[in-house]
Order: C-alpha cells, then sequence, then structure tokens
C-alpha cells in the first residue's frame, strides 16, 4: 500500500511539475500556478509518506495558501496575458532542454551509484514536539535571523510595491 | 518492492531539472518564479528524505526555514515585478536590456 | 541537546544586536520624527543615527573579547570573527558616509535600515559553521542587497538590474541549498567540521562530486566569479552606487570568508589535486577552473568597457579570480594558516579600495555620467579627488607600495608555496601574474582620461562635499599605509587566525 501511495504522489509531483514549466495547452500564468498548487500538494503527500506530517501541513498552508494567493494577487494584479510566442528560439528551447536533461541524467546516475542510504531502515517519527523542541533550542539563533530577514522582506516589498506620491 | 531513499531522491533530482527548464526556457517572469519554487521545493523533498533515513530532525527543521525564506524571497521578488512594471509596462525577460554588455 | 538562551546570544551579539536596533532606530527617527523635514537634513540625521550604531558596535568587537561555539558551529564568535566584523562595519560606515549626498532617493529611513540588515547578514555569516545558519544569513544578505540595487524607483536601470541581480540569486540559492541537502544527506550532520568528519572515505561517491559543485555554483555567484559572474556588471551598473559599493566590497569580503570556511572545514580530505598533469577530482581543480576564468574574462572584457561602473565590476570579477588563489592555498591543511592571513588581508584592502574608487565614480556622475568620457580632465577639475582615484586605480592594479601589490604578493606567495615540493599551484600564479599585468592597461586607461586628457568644453567642477572629501582622503590613506605597513593589517590578522586555532 505504501509503494503504491508512493508511486502515485511521485508521478503526481512529477507531471504537475512539467504541466508548470511546459504546458503544451497554455501558457498562461495562472494555469502554471494551478499546476504549482497541485505539485505542492502531491509534494505534502510525500512528505506524509517520510512521516513529516508537521511539514505536510506547513507545506500546504504557507504555499499553497499564502505564497500562490500572492502569485495570483501580482498575476491578476499586472493583468498578465498569455505569454506571447514572439519568436520562438527553437534552438535555445531544444539547447535548454537538451541540458536540463543531461544534467538530470547524471544526476539520478550519481543517486544510483551512492552509497547513502543503503539498507537503511527508516526509523525516524517526526513528531511536532521533537521538532519544536529543536528549534527553539539548538536552532534558535537561525530562527532569530528568520525574524530579522521578515523585517528585511516587509521593508523592502513596501518600499518597492508603493507608488511614490510625487 | 521497497521505497528506499533513492527513489525520492530521483523524484527531487526529476523536479529539480524540471525546475531548471522552467528557467531556462520560459519567459514570463512569474513562471520563471514559479520554476525557481519548483527547485527549492526539490531541496525540500530531498531533505526530508534525508532527514528519515539519516535518523535526525536537522533536516526537518531546515525544510522548516527554507519555507519561510522562500516566502519571503517570493514577495521581494514580485515586488521587484511591480516595481518594474510601473516603469515599463513588461514582464519578461527579453525586455530586460536597458544594459548592454 | 546542545541548547542555549537569549542571554547567552545577547552576550557573544552585542554588535549585532547593536545594529539591528540601530536599524529600527533609523526607520523610526526618519519616518517618525522627521517626515516633513527637507531631505538633506533627513539624510544627515539617519546616516547619523547609523554611524552611531556602527562605531557602538566597533568599539564593542574590539573591547570584548569573546570565544565561544555554541551549539555546534551555530555561532562561531573568536578573535577572527570579530576582526572580519570590523572590517564588514567599517565597509558600512565608509559607505554610509559616501551616501550623505545622495538623491536617488527620498526613502532615507528604509535605506540605511536596509544597509545595516545587509551588514547584520553579513556578521551572522562570519560567524557561523553551520549549514543552515549559512543559508539563512546568506539569504538576508542577499535580500537586503536586491532590494538596496533597485532602490533607486526613479530608475529603470535600478529595476532591471535588481531583477536580473534577484534572477540569478535566486536560481543560485537553489542550487546551494540543493547542494547543502545532498550534503547534509551524505554527512548526515549540518556542522561544517563533522561534514568533513563523516565524508572521509566517501570521496569518490559520485552524488558527494554533484554536490560539491552546486555549492561552488552558489558561492561563486556570490563572489562573482566566472561563469556565474552575469549578474555583477548590471547590478554594479544599475545600483545606486553607495549600495553598489557595499555589494562589491561588504558582501564580497563576508562570502569570501564564509566560502573559505565552507571549503576549508567542510571539505577538508576532498580536496583532490589541481596541480599541472596531477589532477584528482576534488575542490581544488574545481576552484582552480574557476579562478582562471574569472581572472581571463575579467581583465579582457574589462579593457573593453567604456562605463567605469562596469568596469570596475569586470574588475571584481578578475580579483575574485585572484582571491580564488588564496582558497586554493587553504587547500594544504598545515598551510590554511598562511592562506587565510593572505586571503583576510586581500580582501580587506581590496574592500577598501572600492568603496574608493565608487566615491569617486559617484562623484564624476554628477557631471554627467559614469563613462570614461565624463573622466576627461578630472584632475584640473577636483584635484584631491583624483589625486585618491589615481590611488586606488594604482592599488587595484597592484602597483607597490600600495596594498594592492602586498596583498596580491601575499596571495600569490600563498598559493604557489601550497604544495611545497612539487610545483603545484604555480602554473595559476604565474598566470595570475600575467593577468595583473593585462589590468594595468584599463586601469591606466582611466587615470589617462584623468590626467592627460583635456577636459570636455562643457565640463563642470564636480560639487564635493566636506564628508566625501574626508571619506576618500582616510581611504586613500589607508590604502597607502597598509601598503607601506602590511604589518600593521597582518599582524593582527596572523594572532586572530592563531587565537581562533584556525
Amino acid at each position: 500500500m505504501q509503494t503504491v501511495f508512493f508511486y502515485v504522489f511521485a508521478a503526481l509531483t512529477v507531471l504537475c511539475a512539467l504541466m508548470v514549466v511546459a504546458n503544451p495547452f497554455s501558457r498562461n500564468p495562472v494555469t502554471s500556478a494551478m499546476f504549482l498548487v497541485l505539485t505542492i500538494v502531491s509534494l505534502a503527500g510525500l512528505f506524509v509518506q517520510l512521516h513529516a506530517f508537521f511539514l505536510a501541513a506547513v507545506q500546504v498552508l504557507v504555499y499553497a495558501g499564502a505564497v500562490m494567493v500572492l502569485f495570483l494577487f501580482v498575476i491578476m494584479l499586472l493583468d498578465l496575458k498569455e505569454e506571447e510566442r514572439r519568436k520562438v528560439r527553437k534552438f535555445a528551447v531544444i539547447a535548454g532542454g537538451l541540458a536540463v536533461a543531461i544534467i538530470a541524467v547524471l544526476f539520478c546516475t550519481a543517486i544510483g551509484q551512492t552509497t547513502a542510504g543503503i539498507g537503511v531502515q527508516p526509523i525516524l517519527e517526526g513528531g511536532t514536539a521533537a521538532l519544536g523542541e529543536l528549534l527553539f533550542k539548538h536552532y534558535l539563533l537561525p530562527f532569530e535571523i528568520l525574524s530579522v530577514l521578515l523585517l528585511v522582506a516587509m521593508v523592502g516589498v513596501i518600499l518597492l510595491s508603493k507608488k511614490d506620491l510625487k | 518492492m521497497n521505497v528506499g531513499l533513492e527513489h525520492y531522491l530521483v523524484v527531487s533530482a526529476l523536479l529539480f531539472a524540471l525546475g531548471l527548464l522552467g528557467v531556462i526556457v520560459r519567459r514570463n517572469l512569474l513562471v520563471i518564479y514559479m520554476s525557481l519554487e519548483l527547485m527549492l521545493n526539490a531541496a525540500n523533498l530531498a531533505l526530508v528524505a534525508f532527514s528519515r533515513f539519516n535518523h535526525n530532525l536537522d533536516g526537518q527543521v531546515m525544510v522548516f526555514f527554507i519555507i519561510t525564506v522562500a516566502a519571503a524571497e517570493v514577495a521581494v521578488g514580485l515586488a521587484l515585478i511591480v516595481a518594474l512594471y510601473r516603469k515599463r509596462e513588461t514582464a519578461h525577460v527579453e525586455d530586460l536590456t536597458t544594459m548592454k554588455f | 541537546m546542545n541548547a542555549f538562551s537569549y542571554l547567552d546570544l545577547l552576550n557573544l551579539l552585542g554588535p549585532e544586536t547593536i545594529l539591528v536596533l540601530t536599524s529600527l532606530a533609523a526607520l523610526f527617527v526618519d519616518l517618525g520624527a522627521l517626515r516633513d523635514q527637507p531631505l538633506p537634513r533627513r539624510w544627515l540625521a539617519g546616516g547619523g543615527v547609523t554611524a552611531l550604531g556602527g562605531l557602538l558596535a566597533i568599539l564593542w568587537l574590539t573591547n570584548v573579547t569573546a570565544q565561544a561555539n555554541l551549539a555546534h558551529g551555530i555561532l562561531v564568535v573568536d578573535p577572527l570573527t570579530q576582526l572580519v566584523k570590523v572590517v564588514l562595519v567599517a565597509m558600512l560606515l565608509f559607505t554610509v558616509a559616501l551616501s550623505l549626498r545622495a538623491e536617488f532617493t527620498e526613502h532615507v529611513g528604509e535605506y540605511f535600515c536596509l544597509l545595516l540588515l545587509a551588514t547584520v547578514g553579513m556578521m551572522f555569516l562570519v560567524s557561523s559553521e553551520d549549514v543552515l545558519t549559512i543559508f539563512v544569513a546568506l539569504e538576508l544578505t542577499s535580500l537586503s542587497l536586491y532590494i538596496l540595487t533597485a532602490f533607486n524607483k526613479r530608475s529603470l536601470v535600478s529595476a532591471e538590474a535588481g531583477l536580473k541581480y534577484f534572477l540569478f540569486g535566486g536560481v543560485a540559492a537553489a542550487f546551494t541549498l540543493f547542494g547543502l541537502s545532498l550534503i547534509y544527506g551524505l554527512a548526515g550532520s549540518t556542522n561544517l567540521r563533522e561534514i568533513a568528519t563523516n565524508l572521509a572515505g566517501k570521496g569518490t561517491d559520485p552524488l558527494l562530486m554533484v554536490a560539491l559543485i552546486m555549492v561552488v555554483m552558489g558561492f561563486g555567484f556570490k563572489i562573482a566569479a566566472v561563469p556565474f559572474h552575469l549578474w555583477a556588471p548590471d547590478a554594479y551598473q544599475g545600483a545606486p552606487t553607495p549600495a553598489a559599493a557595499l555589494i562589491a566590497s561588504g558582501s564580497k569580503v563576508a562570502s569570501f570568508f564564509v566560502f573559505a570556511k565552507v571549503m576549508a572545514l567542510g571539505f577538508a580530505g576532498i580536496e583532490g589535486n589541481g596541480a599541472w598533469r596531477q589532477f584528482a577530482p576534488g575542490w581544488v581543480p574545481v576552484l582552480a577552473t574557476l579562478a582562471v576564468a574569472s581572472m581571463l574574462l575579467g581583465n579582457l572584457a574589462a579593457i573593453a568597457q567604456s562605463s567605469v561602473k562596469r568596469l570596475l565590476a569586470y574588475s571584481a570579477i578578475a580579483h575574485a579570480g585572484y582571491m580564488l588563489l588564496g582558497l586554493l592555498a587553504m587547500s594544504n591543511p598545515h598551510r590554511r594558516a598562511d592562506g587565510m592571513a593572505a586571503l583576510v588581508y586581500y580582501i580587506t584592502t581590496y574592500g577598501l579600495t572600492t568603496i574608493g574608487a565608487f566615491g569617486v565614480v559617484q562623484i564624476v556622475e554628477r557631471t554627467g555620467g559614469d563613462s570614461l568620457e565624463n573622466f576627461a580632465g578630472f584632475s584640473r577639475r577636483a584635484p584631491l579627488v583624483a589625486v585618491c582615484l589615481m590611488v586606488f586605480m594604482l592599488s587595484l592594479a597592484g602597483i607597490p607600495p600600495l596594498a594592492g601589490f602586498f596583498g596580491k604578493f601575499y596571495l600569490f606567495t600563498a598559493a604557489a608555496g601550497a604544495e611545497p615540493g612539487n610545483l603545484g599551484l604555480l602554473w595559476l600564479v604565474i598566470f595570475a601574474i600575467a593577468m595583473s599585468a593585462v589590468s594595468l592597461y584599463y586601469y591606466l586607461q582611466v587615470l589617462k582620461r584623468a590626467f592627460v586628457a583635456a577636459p570636455a568644453e562643457a565640463a563642470i567642477a564636480p560639487v564635493v562635499s566636506f564628508m566625501e572629501r574626508l571619506t576618500l582622503a582616510l581611504l586613500a590613506l589607508a590604502v597607502v599605509v597598509l601598503g607601506a605597513l602590511p604589518a600593521w593589517l597582518l599582524g593582527p590578522i596572523a594572532d586572530a587566525i592563531k587565537a581562533a586555532g584556525f
């Protein structure tokens, strides 16, 4: 059963990701955004398979909830039409696709040859309590740095997107 | 057949490659950002998988941080697009050509 | 569980805390109290607050001795990190001094706030030996710098530069992250030293090589090494000049320092071999390739530039190539201290010189633009500033007795001595010397315009404020003094490295 779930979610993730970047039917950013939501939700499914229940919830809440809303908001705000197919540079597309395919194959070969994780039984349970303990004790400093980072993002976003009154 | 670490890593590698493809091939800045998100999510998946097979939670904490950082990054990136759009009605990379050579 | 409390944090992170509070104060003073005041007064007040915070931080750094390694490298405070932090805050102060007459924005409070927080990010970056903290600090620095690059909202170029910087930065961050996650997976730890211990004996794992290359790509972007340099010329040209100065100096110092730590500590044991005909896979050959490419492309492309900001950008790329030699010198564990000392000396003097050069460019920009033509006859219009420009350019070119010469000298001897016995990296050193000879050409081009060429008919004398004169004179003096008496800086660096046990 576990195996079936893995393959279903893995296939969903990869397929939806493909639809984000190379949708043959539509070049509309909104379609891409919707498929990104699906990718993220099926990724959360994989997280559940890995017993990272809290992260699965956060993934859906933050990404599918907040980040994607932001994306859609900006798409609507700018009133973006379909990506125009101006001078489709076939050569660039093919070269890019080829390069990426080579990278992917290289990756998978490396993964196939690695010694990491062979014969290891997954036993870790990512309980929320344990995660919180680690986050607020061991990783307290990065957590605080993150708050400064959010301050920067806030100041920056207000500054950049506000219309100057003059 | 049991699902092992390498299965998750292959999914994550594919996700990363697809994201990279989007960044290279697509012209719309918003879609490029979405592809960037895919690349970050690939790292997330790898981290969660490693975390489970390494028997420590550090990887999961890292994912937690990455999700937050990615949200902040997207916000700044979208603000940059909005700022550019104010100056020049475009969201295409091909139009970023004011500076040459 | 190795936990730490807020009290420990405040004790060890006094300077960072001061700067964060200062950034809030700068925001508050400008947006709260001075909103209706004339712009020059707001710049002065914001700059004053920032300078005050920076000076306090420097006082703390130089007077409070601290040495700690909290929670397995999440926070590492030792004399070496303190020294580098002093350098970073000093660069912030010089940048602030050069921004006081800026006219590119009326969002003064936000500007100083972001300058300060970018510096805080760099300081966290310096004092961390943990993958997670490095990533978060890197992102803090990068985000602040993206926004600073796009800060001039009146200019299309600035917005475009910010966007390009962001795009390349985002991709680089994704690569770094994926590489770091693979390393975490292979080593089972996020601490650099533990990673090195756990990776021992896995040197040939292909996944490790993939991870290594991805991490190098990410950091290569931060230090603007070829082929990950594409953002640099545009960002330097489009960013407001003081922001570009900070990107070229402070950000480079912090990135190089942490890059060196990641490579020398985290990847200790998988150096490989970059010596002539003795190739073995590892990070040395990868970095050697980057160094060659950066020196070659940076120097050659700089010759063809007409915008001096772009010229400085390509020169920065070339200098990143030289600095990579310092990292390569660290590949030998017994010579690591030498390499680190040479690197820290070089990035410090280089950073100071670059800030100075950008300061001069800012003054020239007021007379119309930053192209080479605008420099024509500059020595007759602003003699003092022109002399400073000469010092900076000659130092960048590596002419004795200026700091740039000694920096290169130490760097190259450290790299040549990294593999005693065989000739090791000598080929790289010879190449670097040849390339620095090439670089002399374009630096002299700028000086020729400034000193020999006749000024254009309509050329006007630029307005130079007292503060700018003072800052530029101080920077030029520092470049001369550190060149004439390099021991003044090298001594403390060597002591700090010894005390830090690097």
